[in-house]
């Protein structure tokens, strides 16, 4: 157990933070704090402003108002100590295509300080443990989707960071890639690490995150665990009935979400809805799930850009 | 961040960005200590014996000892100009190293320091290699004072490198290179005393002439090669205005990075 005072002190802690770029106003007045060693989720549609947030947290972008602590302190005052704390996974790939998937590790190695006999030994094993050993020696175009986040995920491990901040860490790869990543993300949840991630899939927040903070528009809609997220905004059972609805099938009283090309019920009771149904209708049904959620808070029409 | 301490800024960080540069081009030594060689013998060849073979005496010297000087000047101004706009450009564009550097303990001005750094190692390596192929060519009459050159020359490319990163601070796509190219290098390259005494122009062209930093430059290397006297107290003057201009340069671009990267 870590010890009490040390647990009571948030890793980030933001009151209020707003960012404005012009006239856009990208995040409008966001609080939360992050307990050392949980995994926190931040999901909203493109847009929404989960980027800016984690550019905020790293220093990358400067606030427009409110307050902002890193592991207590605000980030001018930890200065270069507070990036030796705090690995980044951006979105995009900056990897540095010039070097091979070693040198990319070794060099990154030097920016944080870390000197050759320490990178000697850290290297290796940081390739063993996003499973890269194989490929050490390849230029980073060799490598493929998969391997490629893999290898910004050592990147951002080199300097044994206490924070790890992922901005989409699957996105674009296929599931065994995902499932890969997830096991690593949930190792160093074990370790004690602090993870701080965005997504915009909903098994990996249910699957990853002890909290979840659903944001859109710049402002938080809502946060607690995936299952409080799940009992608070959707009931237990989901109906998928696809159009056109059944003859004589009558919703009134149930709740719905019309997704297009089919309607959504939701229900404690399953039978709430089966004996609207005719016997020989067909329908999906499931439980409720964070997409049902998150559709419910943020709508669901196409995002500009999204 | 603006906030956070970024000085001292020439220590193991901005050493770290010049050793990624560095390894990089390890790979690269081959071609580039061909063109490096290459190219000012080319140049030999076509000036040393076009117009060496009309023009006899320049300046109270050789054609060949007053090409040669201009021509390191040359090879500091080239790559060191290159790499600090199109090299840079596409590390800060393009590849995005420049995001991934700056998520880690790495300040903007250490890394600015870094880039430049290596892109004056550029432009002083290319004019070493002009010094040992002019030696060789017969073309360097003082090897101390071309010794001596060898520092002059490292502060030039450092200010090239300097100025080079101005227009990349500036750049929004590639094109701002073509204006770099067209009024900052091709310019030094004719006026600056390089192939011609500047005395030879008209007084416009002199005035312009006098404001490049490498009229400067090769007012001091040439002397120093060719073995003539040198006032000190010009060579003074002329290497303070070419430092000045690169603490000036480097300010600028670092106030217009900033302005960019965190505003």
């Amino acid at each position: 157990m870590e010890g009490r005072a040390a647990a009571a002190t948030p890793v980030i802690e933001i009151r209020e933070l707003e960012k404005r770029y012009g006239d856009v106003h990208a995040v409008r007045g966001v609080s939360f704090a992050i307990a050392a060693g949980t995994c926190v989720g931040l999901l909203g549609p493109n847009g929404a402003g989960k980027t800016t947030i984690m550019r905020m947290i790293m220093a990358l972008a400067e606030p427009s108002a409110g307050q902002l602590r890193l592991f207590g302190e605000a980030p001018e005052a930890l200065g270069r100590t507070m990036r030796e704390r705090v690995g980044l996974v951006p979105q995009e790939d900056n990897l540095d295509p010039d070097l091979s998937v070693r040198q990319n590790l070794e060099v990154y190695g030097r920016y944080f300080g870390r000197s050759a006999g320490d990178l000697a030994t850290r290297v290796p094993r940081l390739l063993d443990f996003m499973q890269l050993a194989e490929r050490s020696g390849a230029k980073v175009m060799q490598l493929s989707g998969g391997m490629k986040r893999r290898l910004i995920i050592a990147r951002a491990l080199i300097a044994d960071p206490e924070l790890i901040i992922l901005d989409e860490p699957t996105t674009g790869l296929d599931p065994q890639a995902r499932v890969l990543i997830w096991r690593r993300l949930l190792d160093l949840k074990r370790e004690g690490k602090t993870l701080l991630l965005t997504t915009h899939y909903m098994d990996e927040a249910q699957r990853l995150c002890d909290r979840i903070i659903i944001i859109d528009g710049g402002r938080i809609l809502d946060e607690g665990s995936p299952q409080d997220l799940i009992d608070r905004h959707v009931r237990g059972h989901v109906f998928e009935i696809a159009k056109p609805l059944p003859a004589g099938f009558t919703e009134e009283g149930l709740e719905r979400n019309d997704v297009g090309d089919a309607v959504l019920y939701y229900a404690n009771d399953p039978a709430e809805v089966t004996r609207r149904l005719p016997a020989d209708a067909t329908f999906l049904r499931r439980h409720a799930n964070l997409e049902d959620v998150f559709l419910r808070l943020t709508g669901h029409g196409l995002r500009q850009g999204g | 961040m603006t906030a956070h301490t970024d000085f001292p800024a020439v220590n193991r960080y901005s050493h770290a960005v010049w050793r990624r540069n560095a390894l990089v081009w390890r790979r690269l030594i081959g071609p580039s200590l061909c063109t490096n060689v290459l190219d000012p013998l080319i140049f030999l060849f076509a000036f040393g014996y076009g117009l060496g073979a009309v023009v006899d005496q320049v300046g109270g010297m050789s054609y060949l000892s007053f090409v040669i000087p201009g021509m390191m000047c040359y090879g500091a101004m080239f790559a060191a100009s290159f790499e600090s706009t199109v090299s840079v450009y596409a590390r800060f564009s393009l590849q995005r190293t420049w995001d991934a550097i700056l998520a880690t303990p790495v300040t903007l001005t250490e890394l600015m320091l870094g880039e430049m750094s290596w892109a004056a190692t550029k432009g002083l390596f290319s004019a070493c290699c002009v010094i040992v192929v002019g030696s060789l060519w017969g073309g360097v009459a003082s090897p101390l004072g071309a010794l001596l050159a060898i520092p002059v020359l490292a502060l030039g490319a450092i200010c090239f490198a300097c100025c080079g990163l101005v227009a990349t601070a500036h750049a929004k796509t590639w094109d701002i290179f073509a204006y770099f190219f067209t009024f900052w290098v091709t310019p030094m390259f004719m006026f600056s005393g390089t192939f011609f005494e500047v005395g030879r122009f008209p007084l416009v062209v002199r005035i312009i002439a006098w404001a490049l930093p490498m009229t400067h430059l090769i007012a001091v290397v040439r002397p120093l090669t060719a073995g003539v006297a040198l006032d000190p107290w010009a060579a003074a003057g002329h290497l303070a205005y070419v430092a000045a201009l690169a603490v000036t340069a480097f300010a600028i671009a670092r106030y217009r990075f900033g302005a960019r990267l965190y505003g």
